[in-house]
């Protein structure tokens, strides 16, 4: 298998089996889970297959054209960062998964679960290696619809509905701001291929001058922020955390919140070096970084701390991503992609912890647990290995890449000079500060200290293998890494830095490198963390009594204005638009509709009438019209529904006799089955109702609607007697193509069906989809009217 | 309606149309018919058992789940226009290629007869499902 088909199966195979996951479930009941494991870890082999190639050095590229017309290409292009965040979300998708079989009671709904998980690991998959930035946006988008679905998995929780939609208003809206920035990447390159940007230094310096940068680069950083959580759109994830733990494990920590990052590496080689770069990315990544990290040591909830630790360790990698300058191209790349991976091993590993603590003490409230380090030895053990890598101890994998953010942090302050010597290390050392402070917390609030009997249930035991084996696994990487960096760095951080620097890069890690600034400031965290730590009463107060009193300082408390005014306009709009009278859109309908005919009719042609008319119609068909007309005429002013209907299906069947004599077979055909099937179906609905019209219809309601009639008739009739007479001179008649082209290029000698199903066959996959819509739709109209009013 | 000419005749005409709307949805290539107007038919028959018969008769000798139908149409449809990628072109190519058959002649084979098999089954199943629905309600 060549390293193309490879890539394309690892991103399709989950989207496949999804869709027969509802049938093999009656097989495999409740075992399913583990079959969407095993398709996890295929993927996961699948890109292991490609992976020594692209550690070597070599890029994957291959594209299948698709609407070439406008540069819209299916393309791959696997590099280091690709290959490495593809490892976490298919690798972490097998543990999730496995994980879930315990965590999922098998009551639940579970193979809708387990459709969204696959749904979503193909879309991240597909989102890493797209190399197209039009299908980056398709796939960044899916992440944020699959994430929507699993943390409203309970529908029936009112928080876990508000929490989904504000991610999905967040991330998917910021993804719009994202695809305009690529828009204007496309106006100003002329492309919207990827790798053709990063491997042509023209373009690259071209972008650089550009008077669109700015803006361009805006665009982009909002959409990467609000995905990885990042500035005022943090306020998505603690919301989202009312997914199951495993989802939270899997997308709110170690993969979906990271593709915000993964733009900001991806675009780096675009970007970086600049002014901008270093403002708006370090500077996003430190305020976020300070401003989570407190709110995260402020939390109770188990999940509620993890989910600020992760946009503040998010923050960590933003604020390194930014620290490339024009003097030190690279500076920061490897430490954050260093962090990056190490963070989705130890925080996918707290969060499942969190999900067995929830699971066996059915509390997740910091304040009710304590104690348990007795009756859960194994769980205490690695959580303790994973929270203690967070807080950067040496020797777990944690310290490592803090190590590396402390320096580069002091070697940014140097560059820049002046106040910031000090202040960009300071505020690093601050963000390690509150980071060390959460971790300890973590530990000490859940496993430390005394039982509160009162709260918990009397035994409490170790979870099934199920969850924690996949829990331990992860512990164990986290060690292995921190021992052994160079694994990690060699097979993974190196190629991922040369993708993103775009040269080949060497690192040496280790754990003990001398008595180097970085060191002394990782002490200084440690004796400052326990220090806050012990004043934590006071903090909380002091931020409650802040809180009270200055409620407007709050992204939450605009979020919910403007979603809660957005609700009240949305009514009133909707009430103007759609009064519920049928007679009124079908005025609004028609009269739109002579408009926008006669109006370009009118400029195109000097003279509307100036047609030879040819009124040489042969016997029979004048007939049909007369009978056309007296039938119309009956429709309209017979007065019991019954005879109405047939009148309107007298007309229909005479349209169908006419396209006889015009030779239409397959129109006639299917006029005539169409007239038939609506006829039953008119019937069917009218012998429900009254049967005949009781009111009365005003004469000025009737002027009008003789009115309206009549000037949709002339209109037609004008537009009829120029289209037939070919007299529209911008425009000329297309079926030249279709009747030349038809055998030679489709094979068929209908012409109709040929223009269907070949020439404008997306036409048709739209119109059959918006027939199953109608399908759906006439549905849940006649099961809902029964229900509620 | 339900008298016993048209109760004979509705009889035999089920097998006759049900084959006339396979082979419309065959021939559609090169001559009138195709998968809209074929499925179309067939539910024109089904619709006629319907009236004849009524419901709760029809349902007893033909009752699959019509919402899976049109599922499966559109699977089918949209999978044709993905396999034009698997063989390298672009998405929505159609291909044609023509075999000979022993003993019968030559017959084409075209990927649009699979697009139309798709648009069958949805024209169907959305038909039959508004109707069922409508004909059900109460």
């Amino acid at each position: 298998m060549d390293s193309f088909t490879a890539i394309i199966l690892a991103i399709f195979l989950p989207f496949a089996a999804a869709i027969f996951i509802p049938l093999l479930e009656k097989f495999l009941k409740h075992r399913i889970g583990w079959f969407a494991a095993g398709i996890a870890f295929l993927s996961f082999a699948l890109i292991g297959i490609v992976a020594p190639e692209i550690i070597h050095g070599h890029i994957i590229q291959h594209s299948i054209e698709w609407m070439p017309s406008i540069g819209a290409e299916f393309s791959i292009y696997a590099d280091g960062l690709a290959m490495m965040i593809g490892f976490i979300a298919s690798g972490i998708g097998v543990i999730i998964m496995s994980y879930s079989n315990g965590y999922m009671s098998h009551k639940e709904d579970l193979p809708r679960y387990y459709q969204y998980l696959l749904l979503f690991m193909g879309s991240m998959i597909g989102m890493v290696f797209a190399g197209n930035t039009l299908q980056l946006f398709i796939f960044w988008e899916l992440t944020s619809i699959t994430s929507f679905m699993l943390i409203g998995y309970w529908r029936g929780k009112p928080a876990s509905v508000y929490g989904a939609t504000k991610s999905l208003l967040l991330t998917a809206g910021g993804g719009l701001f994202m695809l305009a920035g690529f828009i204007l990447l496309h106006a100003i390159t002329g492309s919207y291929d990827i790798a053709t940007m990063l491997q042509n230094p023209a373009i690259i310096e071209n972008i650089k001058a550009h008077p669109f940068f700015l803006i361009t680069l805006i665009l982009i950083l909002i959409g990467a922020a609000a995905k990885s959580a990042q500035g005022p759109f943090y306020i998505w994830l603690p919301n989202a955390m009312e997914a199951p733990t495993p989802v939270s494990a899997f997308l709110h920590s170690a993969t979906m919140v990271k593709a915000g990052i993964y733009l900001v590496a991806r675009v780096h080689p675009i970007f970086s070096g600049t002014e901008a770069w270093f403002i708006l990315v370090s500077g996003i990544g430190i305020f976020t970084m300070l401003l989570a990290g407190f709110l995260a040591f402020r939390q109770t909830d188990i999940k509620a701390i993890l989910a600020y630790s992760t946009i503040s360790q998010l923050a960590y990698m933003m604020t390194m991503y930014g620290y490339t300058s024009y003097h030190e191209p690279g500076l920061g790349v490897a430490a954050a992609t260093f962090h990056l991976l190490n963070h989705a091993t130890f925080k996918a590993c707290l969060f499942l912890v969190a999900g067995i603590v929830a699971h066996e003490a059915a509390t997740r409230d910091i304040r009710k647990l304590g104690g348990l380090r007795k009756d859960m030895p194994i769980t205490f053990i690695i959580a303790s290995i994973a929270a203690l890598a967070m807080a950067g101890i040496p020797p777990l994998n944690g310290f490592l890449s803090k190590e590396m953010f402390y320096e580069t942090s002091v070697e940014m302050g140097h560059i820049i000079g002046g106040p910031f010597t000090f202040l960009i290390p300071a505020a690093a050392v601050l963000g390690g500060v509150f980071t060390f402070a959460y971790s300890i917390k973590l530990i000490d609030g859940i496993f430390l200290g005394e039982k509160h009997h009162d709260h918990l249930p009397e035994h409490i035991h170790e979870p099934p293998y199920t969850m924690l084996v996949p829990a331990a696994f992860l512990a164990g990487l986290v060690i292995l890494f921190g021992l052994v960096p160079s694994i990690p760095i060699h097979n993974i951080i190196e190629p991922t830095t040369a993708g993103i620097v775009l040269e080949e890069v060497h690192l040496h890690v280790k754990l003990w490198h001398g008595f180097t600034p970085a060191l002394f400031m990782t002490i200084i965290t440690f004796i400052a963390g326990l220090a806050i730590y012990t004043r934590y009463d006071n903090i909380a107060a002091w931020q409650d009594r802040f809180n009270a009193r200055y409620p407007w300082v709050s992204v939450n408390y605009y979020y919910d204005r403007i979603v809660d005014g957005a609700k009240g306009s949305a009514k009133g709009f909707a009430g103007f638009a759609q009064p519920g009278s049928i007679k009124l859109y079908i005025y609004a309908i028609l009269v739109l509709m002579v408009i926008l005919f006669t109006i370009p009719l009118f400029m195109m042609t000097t003279q509307v009438f100036s047609v030879n008319l040819n009124f040489d119609i042969p016997f029979y068909e004048s007939v049909i019209m007369i009978l056309m007309v007296v039938a119309a005429i009956a429709a309209a002013t017979l007065h019991r529904y019954l005879s109405a209907v047939i009148a309107i299906s007298a007309v229909g069947y005479l349209v169908s006799l006419m396209f006889i004599y015009l030779k239409a077979p397959d129109l006639a055909l299917t006029q005539f089955l169409v007239e038939t099937l609506a006829t039953i179906i008119f019937l069917l609905v009218i012998a429900r109702v009254p049967q005949t019209f009781k009111e009365k219809i005003p004469k000025n309601i009737l002027l009008r609607d003789i009115m309206i009639s009549l000037a949709v008739a002339s209109t037609v009739l004008i537009l009829l007697l120029n289209a037939t007479q070919g007299i529209v001179p911008p425009f000329e008649s297309l079926s030249h193509y279709f009747l030349e082209n038809s055998v030679k290029l489709a094979g068929g000698h209908n012409v109709v069906n040929v223009i269907l199903v070949d020439f404008r066959g997306y036409d048709t996959l739209g119109e059959i989809s918006v027939l199953c819509l109608a399908a759906l739709g006439v549905y849940n109209l006649i099961k809902s009217r029964g229900e509620g009013e | 309606m339900t008298t016993l000419i048209t109760k004979t005749i509705t009889k035999i005409c089920i097998p006759l149309v049900s084959l006339f709307s396979i082979s419309l949805l065959l021939a559609g290539h090169n001559n009138p018919g195709g998968g809209f107007i074929g499925g179309v038919m067939f539910a024109s028959v089904i619709s006629l058992t319907y009236v004849v018969f009524g419901l709760k008769y029809t349902k007893s000798f033909f009752n699959p789940s019509w919402d899976k139908l049109f599922g499966i149409g559109l699977l089918l449809a949209s999978l044709t226009a993905f396999g034009a990628i698997v063989f390298g072109h672009n998405f929505f190519r159609s291909a044609v290629e023509f075999i000979e058959i022993p003993f019968y002649g030559e017959i084409e084979l075209a990927s649009a007869s699979l697009f139309d098999i798709g648009v069958y089954f949805v024209v169907i199943g959305t038909l039959l499902h508004i109707f069922k629905n409508v004909g059900e309600d109460k």
